[in-house]
């Protein structure tokens, strides 16, 4: 489970992109590397999943470059199956910003 | 004196004699075998819609992985259970048996394990020939868990009380007297499992923790786990079947979703579960004075209201 953050200026090029990753974390217990795999994992340890009845709150600060004061944010969260590139899409939120009042 | 000690000398060696050949459970030999003795395919004359539905389970392809991945290849081919000839393969190579297959325990010989082997070699050789590649997946899906291993092979866990579940017998949600098509000769009655409806069914397999009873810890599903732990200690008190076995048309969907083989189903299922709120500002930050920084400031909160972590098996 993957929260995307990714941020555009109005003209459709990237500002910046940063991620956060939510899943339990196993390795083998035989070094410090991280694992996939049922046969090659002996036990999590560090779990970062969504747990019931819980919440993760995260907050993204984007220095927006000289002379730009507006963005486009999109934001992405998808359920990754084995690797990144096989996402199952949950929500996405794309959102323009601005700091002009 | 000599006749009566060879009268009990027979009545004491006959029943051992009996005891020591009391044949054990008729194993399989080969994939063939086991798929026949676990074959549902009858289930289907009166079952059609659930049948249906369970044939584009997980459950239907459960060796199979995530759109037909083969997920015993890298238990074959690299890892601690690994063999270097399909040869040496053994029951004991397949630790994910215990869930992935649980009828084979009882029900298979090493054979099968080393002509699985042989097939999960054949699918994964970037040189054979396409057509022994599908035969060779072919010959791998044709293992499954099946409408007889949940109904009659997994019904019971309290077996010290129960006794094990009875070769003639299809457990569900009711006694029946009979079962079946009068012609059909196995499987002649219904009775109601104590456990099919509870949690503690599907826990025998969607696990609690690491595996400890092999010769390498296998950490698999930890769902059971993460529902008793994390779900029921915040005052869930669903099933798994409530949210999994919904009902469709009065009947308990043995589709058991998600089908991660079918993502737009999954996306719905999963929106449904896990909310995302997202809150944003545009404003120029003071660090200090003089140094206005233009920045945007992205509050995300996600909620979970499934019955166990995200994501886990």
């Amino acid at each position: 489970m993957v929260l995307e953050v990714t941020t555009k200026s109005v003209d459709g090029k990237e500002i910046s992109k940063d991620e956060r990753n939510y899943n339990p974390q196993a390795t083998s217990c035989l070094n410090e590397k991280m694992v996939y795999g049922a046969q090659n994992k002996a036990s999590y340890v560090r779990d970062t999943s969504l747990q019931p009845y819980e919440s993760k709150n995260e907050t993204f600060e984007i220095k927006l470059p000289e002379g730009v004061r507006t963005a486009d944010v999109t934001v992405e969260l998808n359920y990754e199956i084995h690797v990144p590139e096989n996402k199952v899409p949950i929500h996405k939120v794309t959102r323009r910003v601005t700091l002009d009042r | 004196m000599r006749t009566m000690r060879f009268i009990v000398m027979f009545l004491v060696a006959v029943p051992l004699t009996v005891l020591a050949q009391a044949p054990g459970p008729k194993k399989a030999k080969t994939i063939d075998e086991l798929a026949a003795m676990f074959d549902s395919a009858r289930c289907k004359q009166c079952h059609a819609e659930i049948y249906g539905q369970w044939e584009k389970s997980h459950h239907a392809r459960p060796l199979m992985g995530v759109a037909d991945g083969l997920m015993l290849t890298p238990v074959v081919k690299s890892s601690a259970f690994q063999v270097k000839s399909p040869k040496d393969a053994t029951l004991r190579t397949f630790p994910c048996f215990k869930c992935h297959l649980p009828q084979a325990a009882a029900y298979a010989e090493d054979s099968l394990a080393v002509e699985l082997t042989q097939a999960l070699f054949t699918a994964s050789d970037k040189d054979a020939p396409d057509k022994d590649k599908a035969a060779a997946r072919a010959k791998v899906a044709k293992l499954q868990i099946t409408c007889i291993v949940c109904h009659n092979e997994m019904a019971i866990t309290h077996k010290l009380v129960l006794g094990s579940p009875e070769k003639d017998v299809i457990y569900g949600s009711k006694d029946m007297a009979t079962h079946g098509a009068p012609s059909e000769k196995v499987f002649t009655k219904g009775k109601k499992s104590a456990i099919l409806n509870q949690a503690v069914f599907c826990g025998q397999c969607h696990g609690t923790g690491p595996n400890f009873e092999f010769d390498y810890p296998v950490q698999c599903a930890t769902l059971y786990g993460s529902y008793q732990h994390n779900y029921l200690s915040k005052g869930g008190f669903q099933s798994c079947q409530e949210c999994h076995m919904k009902k469709v048309g009065g009947i308990a969907d043995h589709l058991f979703p998600p089908n991660w083989n079918d993502k737009a189903s999954t996306s719905k299922m999963l929106s449904e579960s896990i909310s995302l709120d997202v809150q944003t500002l545009g404003y120029q930050s003071l660090r200090k004075a003089g140094a206005l920084t233009p920045m945007i400031v992205v509050n995300t909160k996600i909620s979970n209201t499934a019955g166990h972590r995200i994501p886990d098996g």
